[in-house]
């Protein structure tokens, strides 16, 4: 456990001294902070249907999800790409530490880095909540899926980090395959007869899930998805280490 | 202290390390050669538990590689070549992150720290970002990494290659003073270093074993009789038949300009026997010295390839 918050607190210092971090804060920030804008004027107007406003702010806008597919490969490209292009890994990986510690305390750092990404959005609840009623249900579950998607999808990018020792690489894998995940529930649709496979690829459709959440629906399927999805990421990200750790 | 059989490594049909055995008791600096792409770093790679070999029982410290790979990690200090370190991070940091990944106990930490740095002659950019560092500093943050959790056995990947001279010699220092309470594996092709630094010289080449012994014990096997440059001044062409006709020489050349080269059996010493014959003859003595065959010609010797005679010097050698 010491070994992993080592790894997660080199990780963090290695966010925190590149100005990428800042710059995807900065895009982040600026980026919510119009979504947020949105909110208020439909909340200012007489005529907005009946609809939970924080809705737009989970997943409900395409802003959200073109951004989550170019940060997660941000945040994550450089976690196992970087220390196999220095040759750091082989330091690391000949000082008592198991491959599986490794992906663990790296993942973790990148989870962390998110998190603090969506922090400062609470602030936005909070103001919102001094003016209007909000339900704290649904953002708590919204919140939640934001948090669910993160794990995913950070676990896809360490997985693609392990897989060449070139960043640019690593984010570009990363970015494909989250696109794939991202457009079954895309293939979904274009699928004109039912069947079992129309109705499986509805189930893994990222959009409807999140949205679900933003509504306030905590569905253990989507939980079950998301986090089993991002294990089996982080399983083959540790046996990916094992095999393919010589350059 | 280190245990080696039969190692062998192979890389898609490739043999890289082939059938490599080898021991190296305690308290013992050995010096690694091989020309580049003799299979050294992968030999070291497989030493410290970061590749399995393919075949063949390693044992370092008491510790087998195919049984406790994490617990072998332990007992060895591993300096890979090009020192990579984390440019971003301060060395205090670096260090720091070093000591919690060996395990250093919680409460030595600091003390650990405070003795690499004082060691390594690093004080002075503790609080530096390593990535500004020179070459010579960073060797020694990396090499202060190593020693971080006490290792009994060190394992250095050509410590001082892409250093000024002046950072050669502190290096060296370093190891030397290192190889008094460490046993250490040092790979290099900077043959002068293996000479002032290892009491025994391993050379591999092609993955194979073609020499181990001290590098004294190298030299005599293989380069023969020993020999002595002599210069005069004002001597004739009669001199070559009379050096020649000295007690104790073997073979003689002309290299021009009154400068020969006698080479003498081993054990006799002519050089008195010259400076009474230039005496006589009124010859002046310009120079008169004993040649010692480098490590050098040793190394070319050994790993030259279209040399037909390596194989059969080396096995002489590896029986001695």
């Amino acid at each position: 456990m010491r070994k992993v918050w080592a790894i997660i607190r080199r990780e963090l210092i290695a966010y925190f001294s590149s100005p990428l971090a800042y710059i995807v804060m900065t895009a982040f920030l600026l980026m919510q902070g119009y979504i947020f804008y949105l909110i208020v004027s439909f909340l200012n107007n007489p005529q907005t249907p009946a609809m939970t406003p924080l809705r737009l702010f989970f997943g409900g806008t395409i802003f959200f999800w073109l951004f989550l597919l170019f940060v997660v490969p941000v945040i994550t490209m450089r976690l196992i790409a970087e220390e196999r292009r220095s040759g750091t890994i082989e330091v690391l990986l000949t000082s008592p530490v198991t491959e599986a510690q490794v992906i663990v305390g790296k993942f973790a750092a990148a989870m962390a880095f998110y998190a603090a990404l969506w922090l400062p959005t609470a602030l936005y609840v909070v103001v919102l909540r001094r003016h209007s009623e909000i339900d704290i249900g649904p953002v708590l579950a919204g919140y939640l899926g934001v948090f669910l998607l993160g794990f995913f999808f950070l676990a896809v990018g360490t997985f693609c980090s392990t897989l060449t020792n070139n960043q640019l690489i690593a984010a570009i894998i990363a970015f494909a395959a989250m696109v794939a995940l991202f457009s079954i529930g895309l293939v979904e649709q274009l699928m004109m007869s039912s069947s079992v496979i129309k109705s499986a690829l509805g189930q893994m459709n990222l959009w409807t899930q999140m949205d679900d959440f933003a509504k306030g629906i905590v569905d253990t399927r989507h939980v079950i998805y998301q986090l089993s999805g991002g294990l089996l990421f982080l399983f083959l990200a540790a046996k990916s280490l094992e095999v393919k750790k010589w350059r | 202290m280190i245990e080696v059989e039969n190692l062998g490594k192979t890389y898609v049909e490739e043999p890289v390390v082939r059938d490599l055995s080898f021991f190296v008791p305690e308290g013992q600096v050995l010096g690694f050669l091989g020309p580049n792409g003799a299979g050294k770093t992968t030999v070291m790679r497989m030493l410290t538990a970061f590749l399995p070999p393919t075949t063949g029982r390693v044992v370092v410290a008491g510790v087998d590689l195919d049984q406790d790979p994490v617990g072998l990690r332990r007992n060895v200090g591993y300096l890979p070549e090009n020192v990579p370190l984390y440019p971003e991070m301060r060395v205090n940091e670096f260090l720091r992150f070093r000591a919690d990944v060996e395990e250093v106990p919680r409460g030595e930490v600091h003390a650990r720290i405070e003795d690499v740095v004082e060691r390594c002659l690093i004080g002075d950019v503790r609080r530096q970002v390593i990535g500004t560092l020179s070459k010579g500093f960073r060797q020694r943050v990396g090499l202060a990494g190593a020693l971080i959790h006490q290792p009994p056995v060190l394992i250095l990947d050509e410590p001082t290659v892409g250093l000024d001279p002046n950072q050669i010699i502190k290096v060296r220092e370093l190891i030397t003073e290192l190889g008094q309470d460490h046993t250490v594996l040092l790979s290099t092709h900077i043959l002068p270093e293996v000479e002032q630094v290892c009491e025994r010289v391993f050379i591999i080449d092609r993955g194979r074993v073609v020499a181990d012994g001290t590098p004294e014990a190298l030299r005599n096997k293989l380069v023969g009789n020993p020999s002595l440059a002599v210069e005069l001044k004002g001597a004739n062409g009669s001199a070559r038949t009379a050096l020649e006709a000295l007690p104790g020489v073997v073979t003689i050349s002309d290299r021009g300009e009154g400068r020969y080269l006698l080479e003498h059996a081993a054990g006799s010493d002519p050089r008195e026997a010259v400076f009474r014959m230039a005496v006589e003859r009124g010859w002046v003595l310009l120079a008169l010295t004993p040649q010692q065959a480098s490590l050098e010609d040793v190394f070319v010797r050994l790993t030259t390839r279209e040399d037909e005679l390596a194989p059969a010097a080396a096995e002489e050698v590896h029986d001695a």
